[in-house]
């Protein structure tokens, strides 16, 4: 069936008539990517409903929140809990600096989990004005999709409503997933971690992604015990080795006991606490055990199955470039579709989508050269393709430059951790292929960096542009040895 | 026979090497003769990490509103601080002085004077060079007031035997800024004088005003308007500061960060026939050449932008040109510079005024937010971003951030500055999540798009009007 471009919301009838639709478009989710799209077309003349389960800091199949996932319960209240434990080490920190700090500075977690409720609720407030100034139609309830035309609201007190829309927008989302280990009901999710009553004392988190590792962080810089566990020989799979092996031993450093290549078998509750126990025979107690394993799209409840939409295997929307799904009338943006799950992507999804459907300029997201970090503690950040992704992908040899260094604040503290950033770049068209980095500030550097690779930067034009000094970052400009030479053709390995 | 240009050619290695930028400058004050690493041991390092110490007041009281409680004030033991701080720069220096021994490079300690194009007497020694290079780098200069002598320097204000209790800093630029962010962060009481209305002239305007406000809003006491006419020391040893406005009395230390001159002083270079300009900076050519065709000169001595960056791109480019074969003009275009205040500022490229006058119509984005940080801690801390592009052709004319990691921001974006990339460049690049930085390449719609009426041009002032400014 030929995609058909809507202008002024009206599509032609063969017959001539028009079709009334409630609205011109209805979106399921009101997160990052569904009040973005909401609000781009309506600004382009579309009339939008959106809807979205009741607002609570722990979600569940019935139960979210205007702004979503990022802001109810994932990037901001974790920054905030980031920043809380960052606090920590930096005070140990400042007495080399010759300030006097009692021994005794108590961390009152309570009291940043208080601050941090009261941050997301505000948030939440502001984006439910952002719809309502945006002229969005904001519905509480859990839709699902009935038909290519028609959604259903399931209202707090049970009733259902329907609403006919020209187009459907699925912007669900995902949420945290369980082990199906004994025991599992005694594990909490990041969910919960972002809301617990009390800080633990032990905590055991299982998982290698971001969330395990920034939680881990977050507990280590507040003064808890933390054991990480994981499958692989190092955590973050997916991203550079050599940057993944920086950021475990900076854990280690930071007091973090790693766990490599070790599952979880069993979780008992006993008087003193959780009993973890692992495959390698090895028995722990903790007061609280994090699963940081992945998360699911959130298609189980939508009706997907039954209209016709089609999911792949783990139960994402399948859509096209253009964010399409396989009817024509529906479309998945965010998350839901488990393309690349952050929100500065799902807002790109977003914008692109209300150009396609309503900005009359088709717009494909680009999904290419997107930088992202991880707040661990110091963090990590990269854009573009890692040192393997280079040698996979290269016809020629690769060049890789490298900068090691004890950043200028940690001499005086005498704090050992190094700072590491890297450089991979094309032999034979100078062209700056990926860029990371592991230290202080790494998010905020990795920034304008990732303009310039996106653009196809040289590292001659990395080179030609001044260092600001003293910084850390001038370190992307001063680079001037080649750490490495990789020949074409090199097998990858697999950590 | 010495070759003392190959000193610096190597040496240009040696600094790529050595993570830290510096230059070497033999001190000609009378009656010192010793080599010192401006950038180690009197400016860019120790400055920096003085800001660090000074920045944990502020990081306290920020972490109240994250949960963290102190049973007592936290309080400053300067003499820790000093100490510290003079153990790391001497363990810099001893790291230098062996980067240089291995380089190859044959260092004297004495005073240098040139005797002819091709002579150096040091001490009394003569050497012949093939090349002679100067790179003394500049000083700072005081006032010749009465009660001068009371004065402190940014050299000396880095080594006080004791904290000021209240300090008066007279200068308007970087220095006085920066040293006014880390007295206050120390828990002095700072009173920062100035002759214009606003700090650090020839930023963007914007900027000087933000950077105002939010010193102000830390503590320290600003004065404008007022230039200094004498210092008067009394009897318990407390200074006065007398300016055209009036005295004020109570000072325990007065600094005067009122601007720096080339050491070109008894350097042997007026009777060589090495041009100078007014200042005492010596006259290059785009190649560092000086009048005298084996006479060259980089850094602060020439008066060209005075940053340790820059000093290392003059000597970069001048050892290619003279060892290398390869002719090499120092670029200057999109220098990126940061200011170590507190908050601090990173920028790069042009100001909106300089944009509005070479390019003329231009579209002006601004930013002027609550960071994260900031909802929490209930600090009245802001970040302030602006953008310039040029209406015709989209590139990104000029970048000035003011808050917190501004410098480290700002570096990534001068690349993208230098390549010469548009706005739409920056928008399609997608935003690391959550940072400050994102900022910059979310912003969609102009605060003031200026544009020159066709038929004439338009004073400045009329320029502004319509624009709102």
């Amino acid at each position: 069936m030929a995609r058909k471009m809507l202008i002024d919301g009206k599509l032609g009838n063969p017959n001539g008539e028009e079709i009334h639709y409630d609205f011109d478009l209805f979106v399921i989710g009101a997160g990052s990517g569904g009040v973005r799209a909401s609000r781009f077309s309506a600004q382009y003349g579309a009339k939008v409903g959106i809807c979205e389960l009741p607002f609570h800091p722990i979600s569940s199949e019935v139960i979210g929140g205007v702004g979503g996932t990022c802001v109810i319960r994932g990037c901001v209240p974790k920054k905030i809990l980031v920043y809380g434990a960052s606090f920590g080490p930096e005070l140990q920190d400042a007495r080399s600096y010759g300030w006097e700090l009692n021994e005794r500075i108590d961390f009152d977690w309570k009291k940043l989990l208080q601050k941090k409720t009261e941050e997301i609720v505000r948030l939440t407030g502001i984006y439910k004005r952002l719809l309502a100034n945006a002229g969005v139609k904001l519905f509480e309830g859990e839709g699902r999709v009935v038909g290519p035309n028609e959604v259903e609201v399931v209202q707090l007190d049970g009733t259902k409503i329907s609403y006919s829309a020209k187009n459907i927008l699925i912007a669900t989302g995902s949420r945290a997933q369980r082990v199906a280990i004994p025991g599992q009901e005694l594990a909490i999710t990041s969910d919960e971690a972002l809301s617990l009553e009390e800080l633990p004392k032990r905590a055991v988190v299982f998982g290698a992604g971001y969330i395990a590792v920034e939680f881990a962080s977050i507990w280590r810089g507040m003064g808890a015990t933390v054991d990480l566990f994981f499958r692989k020989e190092l955590p973050l799979r997916g991203f550079d080795d050599e940057m993944r092996a920086v950021v475990a031993r900076n854990l280690e450093g930071r007091g973090i006991k790693l766990h490599p290549t070790t599952n979880l078998t069993e979780l008992v509750r006993t008087e003193n606490g959780i009993k973890v126990c692992t495959d390698h025979g090895e028995e722990l107690m903790a007061d609280v055990v994090l699963f940081a394993t992945g998360r699911a799209p959130n298609t189980k409840r939508l009706n997907l199955e039954a209209v016709g939409v089609e999911l792949d295997k783990i139960g994402a929307v399948k859509v096209d470039e253009y964010s399409r799904t396989n009817l024509p009338t529906v479309w998945a943006i965010g998350d839901v579709t488990n393309r690349m799950n952050l929100t500065p992507v799902a807002l790109m999804e977003g914008s692109c989508f209300a150009k396609t459907v309503f900005g009359g300029e088709p717009t494909k997201p680009d999904h290419t050269n997107v930088p992202c970090a991880v707040f661990c503690i110091p963090p990590l950040s990269v854009v573009g393709l890692s040192e393997e992704q280079a040698i996979e992908q290269a016809n020629g040899d690769i060049l890789v430059f490298t900068s090691t260094f004890n950043a200028m604040k940690n001499t005086i503290s005498g704090r050992q951790e190094k700072t590491f950033m890297k450089l991979v770049v094309d032999a034979e068209t100078d062209k700056v292929l990926g860029a990371s980095m592991c230290g202080p500030d790494a998010p905020e550097i990795m920034q304008g960096i990732a303009i310039a690779l996106k653009c196809g930067a040289t590292k001659a034009q990395f080179d030609s542009t001044v260092g600001i000094h003293p910084s850390a970052a001038e370190e992307f400009v001063t680079m001037r040895s080649i750490t490495r030479r990789i020949a074409a053709g090199k097998p990858k390995t697999n950590l | 026979n010495v070759n003392i240009i190959e000193f610096l050619g190597k040496w240009g290695q040696a600094i790529a090497r050595a993570r830290c930028a510096f230059a070497i400058m033999l001190h000609l004050n009378e009656g010192r003769f010793w080599a010192t690493w401006r950038c180690v041991l009197r400016g860019c390092v120790p400055k920096k990490l003085l800001v660090y110490a000074s920045k944990y007041s502020h990081e306290f009281e920020e972490s109240c509103g994250f949960g963290w409680k102190y049973a007592a004030e936290p309080e400053h033991d300067w003499s820790t601080l000093i100490a510290n701080k003079n153990a790391e720069i001497q363990r810099l220096t001893g790291i230098y002085k062996s980067t240089l021994k291995n380089a190859g490079v044959e260092l004297i300690e004495g005073r240098g004077k040139i005797v002819d194009p091709h002579t150096v007497d040091v001490d009394g020694k003569l050497y012949s060079a093939k090349n002679i290079l100067i790179s003394v780098g500049g000083r700072p200069f005081i006032p010749d007031i009465p009660g001068s002598e009371y004065v402190v320097d940014s050299d000396a204000a880095l080594d006080l035997p004791s904290k000021p209790k209240k300090i008066a800093i007279v200068g308007g630029g970087y220095i006085a800024v920066e040293f006014a962010g880390i007295f206050n962060g120390l828990q002095s009481d700072v009173h920062v004088f100035i002759r214009q209305k606003k700090v650090l002239r020839g930023f963007d305007e914007e900027i000087r005003d933000f950077v105002g406000e939010q010193m102000l809003l830390r503590g320290i006491e600003i004065h404008t308007e007022q230039s200094p006419q004498a210092i008067i020391k009394s009897s318990d040893g407390s200074l006065s500061l007398k300016t055209n406005k009036g005295t004020i009395d109570g000072f325990s230390h007065i600094m005067f960060a009122t601007g720096r001159k080339p050491n070109t002083k008894n350097l042997g270079l007026e009777s060589v026939g090495v041009k100078l300009k007014e200042n005492g900076a010596i006259e290059v050519d785009e190649y560092s050449q000086t009048s005298v065709p084996s006479i060259w000169a980089v850094g602060d001595v020439t008066d060209r932008i005075n940053l340790t960056p820059v000093a290392l791109m003059e000597g970069g480019a001048l050892a290619k040109t003279l060892f290398a074969n390869k002719p090499t003009k120092p670029e200057y275009r999109a220098v990126p510079s940061a200011v170590f205040s507190q908050p601090p500022i990173g920028q790069v490229g042009l100001t909106e005024e300089q944009a509005i006058k070479e390019y003329g119509d231009v579209d002006v984005y601004t930013a002027n937010f609550r960071p994260l940080k900031a909802t929490l801690s209930g600090l009245p801390d802001r970040i302030f971003m602006k953008l310039i592009a040029c209406a015709k052709t989209d590139k990104v004319l000029g970048l000035h951030i003011c808050g917190e990691d501004s410098p480290e921001i700002i570096q990534g974006f001068a690349v993208a500055v230098k390549a010469g990339l548009t706005k739409a460049d920056f928008d399609a690049t997608v935003g690391i999540h959550p940072t400050a930085a994102e900022e910059l390449v979310t912003m969609r719609t102009p605060t003031r798009k200026l544009r020159r009426t066709p038929s004439e041009g338009k004073t400045d002032s009329e320029f502004k009007a319509a624009a709102g400014v």
